[in-house]
């Protein structure tokens, strides 16, 4: 019942974001972005691709692209276990993307007082990315900038 | 009548007839006594005004309106066709173009009058009547020729001219002796009638309730596919009376009016005038009433029903409402819809039920009741069903083929106004029209094609006194030459004009620093025109509408690219230049020959593939410190495809290399690789927008397994 409650007053300017971990950081994607969350699998390497992406996937019959987060975050190079997933984000105009986390931690829907602005500055790369952090009772989620994330570094 | 649902047919046709009237009016510039094409073209023009009536436009139906009234005066024989006539009929087609333009865009014709053009044309009809030794009557292209005024006179007694043959005769004199009365009609439709064989069909329907009909003209067949004007005739045996039978068929709706006579006799003349007070009796046609009644002793009809006071015609005209009725329709005209051929569908029908049938039969192989698997009868069946999807593939891809003649019809009237703004005299010849391409091509071939043609125009071909000096013919030539070469269609834009400078274009890289002077001496010819295809590098001496804003070959050579083709230049100074465009016939499936590097899979296309060779180490040559075969004389580059895609070093090298020779055009080039797993049909996917690969990949595709391989250009090697 309390989660009723909590649903009906959050009406008002609520999105629902999808939490993933990234190295030890929790990241929360914008729902409306996703089209679907796949187990890791076999990624074809395209040579002479951007860094960040390591290849393309076999979606369904779909060749679908698949970017790696830690890479264009300058993070770590991916470790692929067992809980690593493809979130594929459906982007108009560019279609299909895969992005590579190391795990999908849960759905959270936050109301916008629950967000605050990043104002954070930081020259690390990982950190342009991000275009609030959301507040989830104790945790916080860095909420991703698709739009920012998806950009070409080379432009 | 609400009418949007008809839009859509109304662009499709409205399209078609301005470009028939395109053709025709060009057609008629170089023959301008062509009875036929004055005869189509008025039918395009008719047509076009019909319609554009029929959907309210009312502007579009004023101006085609006075278009087809001077098309009349032509046929008629009291305009000649001149230039400035065919300029003006031009500029009646782009304004009816501009009002097909807006209703595309807004289901609105706009609301431009074009009232200068409306002028001029009736300048041109008042000069034809001012030539006319006055004649009595106003000519008829003044008055509004809802009905033909001239052809009215021959319809409402058509019935009564036409031949009946001897079977027919005998129908017609059994059902007589029946005690049946014979009708003669003459049905004519509204001007602007849209489903003219329907409403044929409604008003046989609506007679043969009261009686049977003997005699079609035209045939019923013909009736039924709409090979007749506006008008048809019929003989009805009937009990009834002919009031009935006439009202019946006046019932129908879109009729503008039925001429209805009674035969009695049909060996003699005599008439019997049953209607009103008319007996306006058709000619003499004195027969005797004597034995083998003439054919035309149908002719011998009774009376005329209502025929409105005939305006005496003001100028005698041809039967050419009769001709174009009879004539088969004009030439097919490709429309954007694809058409597709009803043995093509026939085709893939059958097809697919042997697919249906190989099905069954691997199913049947599952279920023996043995439980044991015949493995050779399965693999008859794996190839069987390899045969079937191959030529399924066929069958659907040649659905997918429109000949490029729906893109390159337009071109000899852009030519002819280039040849005016110019003013150079050039002609364009066009070979290959009919060459079929993939229709996704074809729709995106238009814009470089056109680019290349003015380019040949403009910068091409020299001014007629460089011409005269050169010795060369006044007009200046320019061609396109479509034809299929293996798996590609090939396309040559190209005229006799002054040919590329390369000295020129050599100046003008240099002067724009792409390279130093004492590089541009060392360029090959080649190196030097492909500058041409640089973005913004314009060899034009002055900006013209037609070409010189540096956005030109560039676009071209992407556009093309973009398809899957490439570009390639020939040219001689002084002589000329050809642009080969090369296009690839289908877009979404090729067949591929599967190669392996390491542990990844890629995909060369077939038709780029010469031959295969297995080399040994110790063969390889150096040429300029680059790694060469020499192969049944000729020295081909070896490109080593591991290195170019980044893949981990050879642990250890092999003796022999496996080489795969690809050319393209004259030139060829080796690529090595690890291991060859044999040919296959892939279906192209593309790589999306995300990955800004280099251009040696392609697309990717996925293999039987779920895996995804990558489909190799091997054209960006060379």
């Amino acid at each position: 019942m309390a989660d009723y409650s909590l649903e009906t007053t959050a009406e008002k300017e609520t999105k629902q974001y999808i939490v993933v971990q990234i190295g030890n950081e929790r990241y929360g994607i914008d729902i409306g972005y996703i089209d679907n969350i796949v187990r890791m699998q076999k990624i074809t390497r395209v040579p002479k691709a951007q860094v960040y992406f390591p290849g393309i996937i076999n979606l369904r019959g779909e060749v679908v692209p698949v970017m790696s987060v830690r890479t264009k975050m300058e993070l770590d190079p991916d470790v692929y276990t067992n809980a690593s997933r493809i979130i594929i984000l459906k982007i108009e105009e560019k279609g299909m993307l895969g992005i590579i986390v190391d795990a999908v931690c849960e759905v959270v829907t936050l109301s916008r007082e629950d967000v605050e602005p990043n104002n954070i500055s930081s020259a690390h790369a990982k950190d342009n990315f991000i275009n609030g952090i959301g507040k989830n009772g104790e945790q916080l989620i860095s909420l991703l900038d698709i739009n920012a994330f998806i950009e070409d570094d080379n432009k | 009548m609400d009418v949007s649902q008809y839009l859509e047919i109304f662009i499709d046709e409205s399209a078609e007839h301005i470009q028939t009237l395109s053709d025709c009016i060009m057609t008629l510039e170089k023959e301008p006594d062509s009875e036929d094409t004055i005869n189509e073209v008025f039918r395009a023009a008719h047509s076009l005004k019909g319609m554009a009536g029929t959907m309210g436009f009312k502007r579009m139906q004023h101006l085609t309106h006075d278009m087809e009234n001077v098309f009349q005066e032509v046929r008629s024989g009291k305009l000649a066709v001149d230039s400035s006539m065919i300029d003006l009929l031009f500029k009646c087609l782009d304004a009816i173009d501009g009002y097909l333009e807006n209703i595309k865009a807004s289901s609105d014709e706009g609301t431009e009058d074009n009232e200068a053009i409306i002028k001029e044309l009736n300048d041109f009809i008042a000069q034809a009547n001012g030539e006319q030794p006055a004649p009595a009557e106003p000519a008829p292209a003044e008055e509004a020729p809802k009905e033909e005024p001239a052809s009215e006179g021959d319809i409402s007694t058509k019935y009564k001219t036409f031949e009946i043959d001897d079977s027919e005769r005998n129908k017609l004199l059994d059902a007589q002796k029946e005690g049946q009365h014979i009708y003669g009609m003459t049905i004519l439709l509204q001007q602007d009638c849209m489903l003219k064989a329907a409403r044929a069909f409604l008003v046989f329907r609506a007679v043969e309730e009261l009686g049977q009909i003997l005699v079609y003209r035209p045939s019923s067949q013909d009736i039924e596919d709409e090979h007749f004007d506006l008008d048809f005739s019929f003989y009805v045996a009937s009990t009834e009376e002919m009031a009935k039978v006439e009202k019946a068929a006046a019932n129908v709706s879109e009729i503008d009016k039925v001429y209805i006579g009674e035969l009695t006799d049909f060996s003699v003349h005599e008439a019997e005038p049953e209607k009103k007070d008319d007996t306006a009796t058709a000619s003499a046609s004195p027969e005797a009433g004597a034995a083998a009644a003439p054919a035309s002793a149908g002719a011998t009809g009774a009376a005329v029903a209502a025929p409105a006071a005939p305006k005496a015609p003001a100028a005698p005209k041809p039967a050419a409402k009769g001709n174009a009725a009879k004539k088969p329709e004009g030439k097919a005209v490709t429309s954007r819809t694809v058409r597709v051929d009803i043995e093509k569908l026939d085709a893939l029908m059958n097809q697919v039920s042997e697919l249906i049938i190989a099905k069954n039969s691997l199913v049947a192989i599952g279920s023996t009741d043995d439980g044991g698997f015949d493995s050779q009868n399965f693999h008859e069946q794996i190839e069987y069903l390899e045969r079937i999807t191959t030529s399924l593939h066929e069958s659907v891809m040649k659905v997918r083929m429109v000949p490029i003649e729906s893109v390159v019809s337009k071109f000899p009237r852009m030519i002819r106004d280039l040849s005016r703004t110019l003013d150079k005299k050039m002609e364009l010849t066009m070979t290959g029209e009919d060459t079929e391409l993939d229709r996704t091509v074809v729709d995106q071939i238009g814009d470089p094609l056109q680019h290349l043609l003015r380019n040949s125009a403009d910068h091409g071909l020299e001014n007629a006194e460089l011409r005269a000096q050169r010795g060369k013919p006044e007009v200046g030539q320019i061609f396109l030459n479509a034809y299929q070469e293996g798996n590609n269609v090939v396309i040559q834009v190209g005229d006799d004009g002054n040919g590329i400078d390369t000295e020129a274009v050599k100046g003008k890289a240099v002067e724009r620093g792409l390279v130093t002077p004492e590089q541009a001496e060392t360029l090959t010819k080649k190196e030097i025109i492909s500058f041409l295809f640089m973005p913004s590098f314009s060899m034009a001496k002055k900006i013209t509408d037609i070409s010189g804003r540096g956005v030109g070959l560039d676009v071209v050579k992407s556009n093309i690219e973009q398809l899957g083709g490439d570009v390639e230049v020939k040219t001689a100074l002084g002589e000329g230049t050809t642009f080969t465009v090369r296009l690839p016939l289908t877009l979404a499936i090729i067949q591929a020959l599967m190669v392996e590097i390491r542990d990844e899979k890629y995909a060369i296309a077939l038709g780029s593939i010469a031959n295969i060779e297995s080399i040994p180490v110790t063969d390889i040559k150096y040429v300029q410190a680059k790694e060469v075969i020499h192969l049944r004389g000729s020295v081909i580059p070896l490109i080593h495809l591991d290195q170019i895609l980044d893949c981990p070093p050879r642990e250890e090298q092999p003796e022999e290399l496996i080489v795969v020779i690809v050319t393209r055009g004259d030139s060829q080039i080796g690529l090595v690789v690890d291991n060859l797993m044999g040919q296959q049909e892939i279906v192209i996917k593309s790589l999306g927008k995300f990955i800004n690969g280099n251009k040696l990949i392609s697309g990717a595709t996925i293999l039987g397994d779920g895996e995804v391989a990558l489909i190799l250009d091997t054209n960006t090697l060379m």
